[in-house]
């Protein structure tokens, strides 16, 4: 064999043999313990921090307004889509029972036009359907400059809540 | 908790209609669209490469060596815009060293050692093998090492040795052409393969990625060759440039009737996304795609080298042409890979909806980011083209 072509098969070899100890050396620990993945990642992401809750956790204090919610349009929506993150809130909460809550634990209370309008306001996009049933899956489309407008002169603001119940809508 | 609803309401703002929430930014961005370019540009310099030693094409000779050069400086970058955009450059390397063959994503250091080092390499180290050691004698200091070590400090040069080193190279590139594309083939089966994408699941998209490849590699070496030629106050080989012609008007043909084909079919079976598609093409991509990649990239080339096939003006303005063409056919794939890339994240998979790409100028996954790593690979090559001039090199027959 020709003494250039002896040595080209001397890199390769040198070179799969780095690889093959890079390899080993550089894999990380926890690779291939559940599949061909890391499996820390999944550990590492159980680290960061939760915001959510459960609805059941709402429950726990909240029952009436369950109560309520479970027999309008709005059931199968859980609190935190209006309400937001509520995990704190549903952990500490209880501890200030009849005292003012501190502002960290406070939940958001939508109840102005533009709240109601993230789902309801009219969109091309959504699809038209009759809203005759409550098992319904379709969001109620509404034009919000044409429904109930505020009056601007009187200084009204015309929120939906104050003809809506916004747990039984 | 006024904040959080504050956020909602600006990334609201981005969206048209209805689009779920995982939707609204676009994971994939401009360097995601920087990647299948780069890797095209390798495949099809190496294609036309090979033209001239497999195929035999001997005009094609003067751009032989540049077109190797080339495609090897856009290899060595096509990983770091994926390393750019995952933003985990000390982890960039477990993807090479941990490959296997169940995922398309996770076969890529299969695909990319095989043909970076196994194709690439030997094939530019046979060729050079023999001038390496007579650059290396002659040569004094760095550049001295440089070839010494490259050439592995071999000193062999008869003609017998030369000759295996000929034909392991033939073999090599006869390899190289199905590798190259493997290596482009793959990278449109990665987009091909999403189902749930119907702007790229099609099985005509790793085909579609070769084609528009092999197109935007040679306008990239003829680009490069008459540039490289006026540096050196050369005179142009007219006769070479026409002929790259020809080739670039026979595979943009095909290029152009295999998109014209996968658009075709989609706007007849009119599937349940065809709507949600047509506004997109007729809204958000139309510059993108019926100007810039359509009208400039693809039917003024295409009716400019049909015409140049049976009518040939003077050399000197067949020259502008070929500095032209080039420039508009690399702009044209550019946003090719643009309407694929982004095109298919635009739209909601709902069909109901669509969201906005933004990218800035600066940061990682920015314009300023993409052009650098458009940039390095043409350093790179300046930097192979002085330590390993082709021009200099001693006339072999590739026989």
């Amino acid at each position: 064999m020709p003494q250039h072509i002896k040595r080209l098969i001397s890199v390769f070899a040198i070179f799969i043999v780095l690889f093959l100890v890079m390899r080993q050396v550089l894999k990380p620990s926890s690779f291939g313990k559940l599949g061909h993945f890391r499996a820390d990642a999944i550990y590492e992401n159980t680290l960061k921090p939760m915001h959510y809750t459960i609805a059941d956790s709402c429950t726990k204090c909240h029952k009436s307004v369950r109560a309520e919610k479970d027999k309008g349009f709005h059931k199968r929506l859980k609190c935190e889509v209006c309400h937001g993150p509520g995990l704190k809130h549903s952990l500490f909460a209880e501890q200030f029972k009849g005292k003012e809550l501190p502002d960290s634990l406070k939940l958001y209370k939508p109840g102005e036009r533009k709240d109601c309008g993230v789902c309801h306001q009219k969109n091309a996009a959504r699809i038209k359907i009759q809203f005759d049933t409550i098992n319904t899956t379709m969001v109620h489309q509404i034009d919000l400059a044409e429904h109930n407008p505020p009056d601007l002169k009187a200084n009204e603001p015309a929120n939906c809540i104050d003809c809506h119940n916004p747990h039984q809508p | 908790m006024e904040d959080h609803l504050q956020n909602l309401y600006e990334v609201l703002s981005k969206v048209e209609g209805y689009v779920y929430p995982n939707e609204i930014e676009l994971n994939w961005s401009i360097l995601i669209v920087l990647y299948p370019y780069i890797t095209g540009l390798v495949a099809g310099a190496f294609i036309l490469a090979s033209l001239e030693r497999i195929f035999k094409i001997k005009v094609l000779k003067p751009t032989y060596g540049i077109a190797l050069l080339t495609a090897f400086s856009f290899m060595l970058v096509a990983t770091m815009p994926l390393v750019s955009h995952l933003g985990k450059p000390l982890r960039a390397y477990e993807i090479m060293i941990t490959p296997h063959s169940s995922s398309a994503m996770a076969i890529f250091g299969f695909v990319y050692l095989w043909y970076l080092m196994v194709v690439l390499f030997l094939e530019i180290w046979f060729d050079y093998r023999r001038d390496m050691v007579i650059w290396g004698n002659e040569s004094k200091g760095v550049k001295r090492f440089l070839y010494k070590l490259l050439s592995l400090w071999t000193t062999d040069i008869s003609p017998k040795a030369v000759a295996l080193d000929d034909r392991i190279g033939y073999i090599v590139t006869v390899i190289g052409i199905p590798s190259a594309f493997l290596l482009h083939g793959y990278v449109g089966f990665i987009f091909g393969s999403i189902k749930a994408n119907p702007w790229w699941s099609t099985v005509l998209m790793p085909v579609i990625f070769l084609f528009s490849a092999m197109v935007s590699g040679i306008a990239l070496v003829m680009l490069i060759y008459i540039v490289l030629t006026k540096v050196r106050k050369q005179l142009i080989d007219m006769e070479c440039l026409d002929t790259i012609a020809k080739y670039l008007f026979y595979i943009l043909v095909i290029d152009f009737a295999l998109e014209g084909l996968d658009q075709i079919h989609r706007i007849y079976v009119a599937e349940e996304s065809f709507e949600a598609l047509h506004k997109l093409v007729f809204g958000k991509l139309f510059y993108t795609l019926f100007i810039y990649q359509g009208l400039l990239g693809t039917v003024v080339p295409l009716l400019t080298l049909g015409t140049l096939q049976f009518y040939k003006p003077k050399a000197s303005i067949r020259k502008i042409i070929y500095i032209i063409l080039p420039v508009l056919v690399l702009m044209g794939i550019f946003f090719m890979r643009w309407n694929v890339v982004i095109g298919g994240q635009l739209f909601s998979k709902s069909f109901y909806g669509y969201t906005t790409f933004k990218t800035g100028l600066i940061g990682m996954e920015g314009y300023l980011m993409a052009a650098t790593w458009l940039i390095i690979p043409f350093l790179i090559l300046s930097f192979l083209l002085w330590l390993l001039p082709p021009w200099n090199k001693i006339e072999t027959s590739h026989e």
